[in-house]
């Protein structure tokens, strides 16, 4: 038996741990001890991350579609039927006919060389990821106001808090590291404050819990922040010395009194003014978040309202402090960093910079488009009316993971092409042209980066099942066909051109990575890492404030209860991979809406009943669980089940500043299926 | 329960021994895996005997997170089974907590109705156990009774006399790999076992005068006065602490693949709902506060019951994995103290 160390391939806490192998097979996996962030633990997950590795529903050979069927195929034809088609169509409408979305589960080599195969190879800038569903708004809005959209500081870091402000986070659940930490500061003495109208985990173990009503988070956040002011508890030096535009704020959250907090959010004055103190006392206090805040079609509003929060408090640059978005893939930072995205090539470089444009084109020896492409969502728009004609998918499954499913469907379907490299076949592989089997975390090499932008190892304990190979094989092989040079033979060679020409992972090498990996920026081969941004200065010089005002949201008679979505502890995203792991699979088998207790006793349905959740175009049948965990008039529906796909409802209504839907807050109506 | 007199093996000695031992069958040390100590097949690599026990027990070698018990095979309609025989294995550098753990499994899956795979595995195995003269920080083993020196229970049982490993053997397979491999040993001398002595008594002093157990009794009495609730508050469900106990032995089973496939068996754990929910959904342990007295009672009542022997060999494992940060025995201390 063997002990490979890797990196869990689920959620972005990225907790180290050990593959263990036998006679070429995963046969179990244990935490790493020497971890910086498992530190010998894992969540029940990790603890069976093993167990998806050689089930039967692997893919294992190329598939092309004759006729209504798809039928095995060799590797040769596949991809040059698939170099063939995106070229025809590329001849025919132009480059920008064509697509490729990357996966967040993908490795940093594979997202790069996907993003050099748009490019580079079909000439357009229509490349994104599944971060367009998270995190964009983190993006945009604390690219914004700090000049970066990633998590200031380390998980570690959390440990020394005085205070932690957690909202729209089930960390508990979601991020169970990054939990364990913030539950260790708190056994140490720091305040927990969580915002969340779920009654999670972690609002139950908090030391303030504020229940706010979905879609009041700008409000009770300048509510905050007004109330921290009046009381003289900003910090008037960091002000002064490191931001600009206080002034416009503090004019513009005037109008947040307590009362008003409490008339929108439903926050009782007492409670918002317990928690300003806490979080305004504190003399290092810190905020995470994740996709409870950005999930919302004002997500980027409510990520600027974090940000003032903790500028005004100058709480950013020091141990303890900072601002967390939580990452919910294992490597969507990475893919982010790498470029997965329509408007920057990797590192966050702009493709409408002619500098950056020259210099990636150099190095890539071709030319490069100039304008930005289309976002995930976008894409499916464009997709739908004819004007995108075909997508390289690359292991995403936007049929379960976008919103409004029917529409991602017809979308797909358009497609006169549509090529799908993924692990399993999925809702989405069964309408492509082409599916080509690839590697799994186990099978592969590579580097993912967790939520605290610690880049780390991904080392192969087992060969592909079948004839898989890796992403990035197939994303350099179809580069190759498509007339550019693309001679890795590993990818530790992809991370060098990564280094070469990113320069916040400029430092990064294998030999360095070991166990605990290395935090960008890392510019060069002598740089420690940087666990803590912006400790001397922001990238954009000074930090900006960015007065954000409360959006009022219509409610509908007709469907007055708030639907929102999201993932439980037992499995991970659509369910993939969790649902075929045997214990995660018995733990929650069946997908079920929760409903407060008072709401089921006046729709007169009891745990187990079904119920029809009808939003205005669209409905669901599903099994009722009643929990106190949601508030009187939210249901909850997590998106893992095919069988009642939770996005099937939420509508496209997407943020006007970073195009992330809104899949927090949808209104539906329910009645008893019978 | 030694057999033979006591041989001395000096520390330059061991590899050459492992390497010859390696040629007829696999030999299973702790190395260091990036730096940290796992048993893991020896290739060379540098052993991790002086490192604490991993964090995952040996116990894996006989009881597997997942191991393949038949591969079937349909043909025309007709069903053939295969079944791969044990791997002949050594295992060096087994603690006594792990050691003990064995001897419950032994009781468990040996006796009554045998338990093919398991007994299978442990037939074919040589344990090469070794006394702790250093114990880690969270080891209670003195507590249960099961170290921090092995009892019975090995084959050969080595410890750490500072100028090489006092050897003795605890059994005639044991005896045997002495003799054919005579010539890395000496005979020990009176102080080398005066020495082991010395090294163990201070270890157990050192275990003792940490307090980190309560004894079996005060614990049966702490179940009863804890508060469960408070418990399962806390509890992050990540399932580690029965995952990564070498006493805890609870499977399921499954077939995976139609019409040809394996027939696996995984380990699983009492503290997720899954394992008690009856077909009719109804849960004789529906709260994991419920869950998890449970399996303090298992280890503590049940087990005993059994067995003749505690389900807790002091290894210390469930603490150090806790993703709640609960000191397992704390909790139970709180509530009687
Ligand atoms: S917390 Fe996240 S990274 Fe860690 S074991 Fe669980 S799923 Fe994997
Ligand atoms: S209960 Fe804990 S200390 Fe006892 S044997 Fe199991 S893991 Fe070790
Ligand atoms: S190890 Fe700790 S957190 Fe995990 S299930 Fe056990 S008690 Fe709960």
């Amino acid at each position: 038996m063997e002990k490979i160390h890797t990196t869990c391939v689920y959620c972005g806490c990225g907790c180290g741990l050990y593959l263990h192998v036998e006679d070429g097979q995963v046969v179990g996996a244990s935490p790493s001890p020497a971890h910086p962030v498992a530190r010998g633990r894992l969540c029940v997950k990790g603890w069976l991350a093993h167990d998806f590795v050689h089930h039967p529903d692997r893919l294992k050979t190329p598939q092309i579609k004759r006729g209504e069927r798809q039928v095995r195929a060799s590797w040769e034809d596949a991809l040059s039927l698939t170099a063939e088609r995106l070229n025809e169509i590329k001849e025919e409408s132009g480059p920008d006919a064509l697509a490729v979305l990357t996966s967040a589960k993908g490795t940093n080599e594979e997202n790069y060389l996907l993003m050099k195969l748009a490019r580079a190879a079909l000439k357009t800038n229509n490349v994104d990821h599944v971060a367009r569903l998270c995190h964009a708004p983190s993006v945009a809005g604390l690219g914004a106001s700090l000049g970066s959209g990633a998590m200031t500081n380390s998980i570690k870091s959390l440990l020394s808090a005085d205070a932690i402000l957690v909202t729209g986070s089930n960390t508990t659940e979601q991020h169970p590291l990054v939990a364990a930490h913030i539950l260790e500061a708190q056994s140490r003495g720091a305040t927990l404050i969580v915002a969340d109208p779920r009654k999670t985990q972690i609002a139950q173990l908090a030391d303030i819990h504020l229940e706010p009503c979905l879609g009041s988070d700008v409000a009770w956040t300048n509510g905050i922040l007004n109330l921290i002011i009046e009381r003289g508890l900003a910090d008037e030096d960091f002000i002064r010395d490191r931001t600009e535009g206080f002034s416009v704020l503090r004019e513009s959250i005037l109008k947040y009194t307590p009362e008003v907090v409490e008339r929108i959010s439903g926050i009782s004055p007492e409670d918002l003014e317990k928690a300003a103190v806490a979080f305004g006392e504190a003399p290092r206090a810190a905020v995470v978040y994740a996709m409870g805040t950005t999930q919302h079609s004002n997500g980027t509003d409510n990520v600027l309202a974090l940000a003032n929060l903790i500028l005004a408090t100058g709480n950013v640059g020091r141990e303890g402090t900072g601002i967390c978005p939580l990452r919910g893939h294992q490597n969507v930072q990475g893919a982010c960093d790498m470029g997965a995205l329509p408007t920057v090539y990797s590192g966050y470089q702009k493709v409408e910079d002619p500098g950056a444009r020259e210099k990636m084109a150099t190095a890539w020896v071709t030319d490069l488009p100039s304008t930005p492409g289309l976002t995930a969502v976008e894409m499916m728009e464009a997709a739908e009316v004819g004007r995108i004609r075909g997508i390289y998918i690359s292991g995403e499954n936007p049929m379960m993971s976008y919103p409004d499913r029917d529409q991602v469907k017809r979308a797909l379907e358009s497609l006169e092409f549509l090529a799908v490299a993924e692990i399993f076949p999925t809702e989405t592989t069964a309408l492509a042209d082409v599916v080509f089997p690839v590697a799994s975390f186990a099978e592969k090499d590579g580097t993912f980066t967790s939520t605290e932008r610690r880049v780390q190892r991904v080392r192969q304990a087992v060969t592909p099942p079948g004839e898989a190979r890796s992403e990035w094989e197939v994303a350099a092989d179809l580069m190759k066909r498509l007339g550019i040079e693309a001679d890795y033979t590993s990818p530790k060679e992809v991370m060098a051109e990564i280094a070469r020409l990113t320069p916040p992972y400029g430092g990064i090498s294998y030999q360095r990575l070991g166990i605990s990996g290395l935090h960008w920026p890392c510019p060069d081969p002598d740089h420690p890492g940087t666990d803590i941004l912006h400790r001397e200065s922001f990238p954009i010089g000074r930090a900006k404030f960015f007065p954000v005002e409360h959006l009022e949201l219509e409610v509908d008679p007709e469907y007055p209860f708030l639907l929102t979505t999201g993932r439980s502890l037992f499995h991970f995203h659509t369910g993939t991979m969790t649902r075929r792991v045997h214990l995660l699979d018995r733990e929650i088998p069946r997908p079920a809406v929760d409903i407060n207790p008072e709401d089921a006793a006046a729709l007169g349905v009891r745990r187990g009943q079904r119920v029809l959740v009808e939003s205005r175009e669209h409905s669901l049948e599903i099994e009722v669980d009643v929990t106190g965990v949601v508030p009187k008039g939210t249901v909850f529906i997590p998106f893992h089940f095919n069988e009642a796909p939770a996005n099937l409802l939420t509508v496209q209504n997407l943020d006007p500043k970073s195009k992330i839907p809104d899949f927090k807050r949808t209104s539906v109506r329910i009645r008893r299926a019978d | 329960m030694t057999s033979t007199p006591a041989l001395f093996l000096d520390h330059e000695s061991l590899v050459p021994l492992i390497e010859e031992l390696s040629k007829t069958l696999e030999v299973v040390a702790p190395v260091y895996a990036e730096g940290e100590p796992v048993f893991a097949t020896w290739k060379g690599e540098a052993l991790a005997l002086d490192a604490d026990n991993p964090l995952n027990s040996p116990v894996e070698f006989f009881l597997p997170q997942k191991e393949v018990l038949f591969k079937y095979v349909q043909y025309s309609g007709r069903y053939t089974f295969s079944e791969e025989p044990p791997k002949s294995r050594l295992i060096l550098g087994m603690r006594p907590c792990d050691l003990q753990a064995i001897k419950v499994l032994d009781e468990i899956f040996g006796t009554e109705l045998s338990d093919h795979p398991y007994t299978s595995k442990r037939k074919s195995t040589i344990i090469v156990a070794m006394n702790c003269t250093s114990p880690g920080k969270g080891c209670f083993c003195a507590s249960m009774g099961s170290g921090p020196a092995a009892k019975e229970g090995y084959d050969l049982l080595l410890t750490d006399v500072g100028s090489g490993y006092l050897v003795e053997s605890g059994s005639p397979a044991g005896m045997f790999v002495l003799r054919a491999n005579s010539r890395h040993f000496e005979e020990a001398s009176p102080e080398h076992l005066k020495e082991k002595e010395r090294r163990l008594a201070l270890a157990e002093e050192e275990i003792v005068k940490r307090r980190l157990a309560l004894t079996p009794e005060q614990i049966r009495e702490a179940i009863d006065e804890t508060d469960w609730e408070e418990v399962e508050r806390r509890c992050l469900r990540c399932g580690g602490c029965s995952l990564v106990c070498p006493v805890c032995h609870c499977f399921s089973v499954m077939d995976r693949g139609v019409p040809d496939g394996e027939r696996l068996r995984c380990r699983d754990t009492c503290t997720l709902a899954g394992f008690s929910r009856m077909t009719s959904g109804a849960n004789p342990r529906a709260s994991l506060g419920e869950r998890l007295r449970h399996w303090y009672l298992d280890k503590f009542v049940y087990i005993p019951e059994k067995t003749g022997m505690l389900g807790c060999v002091g290894c210390g494992r469930c603490s150090r994995v806790c993703l709640s940060d609960v000191d397992r025995w704390s909790i139970l201390r709180e509530a009687i103290e």
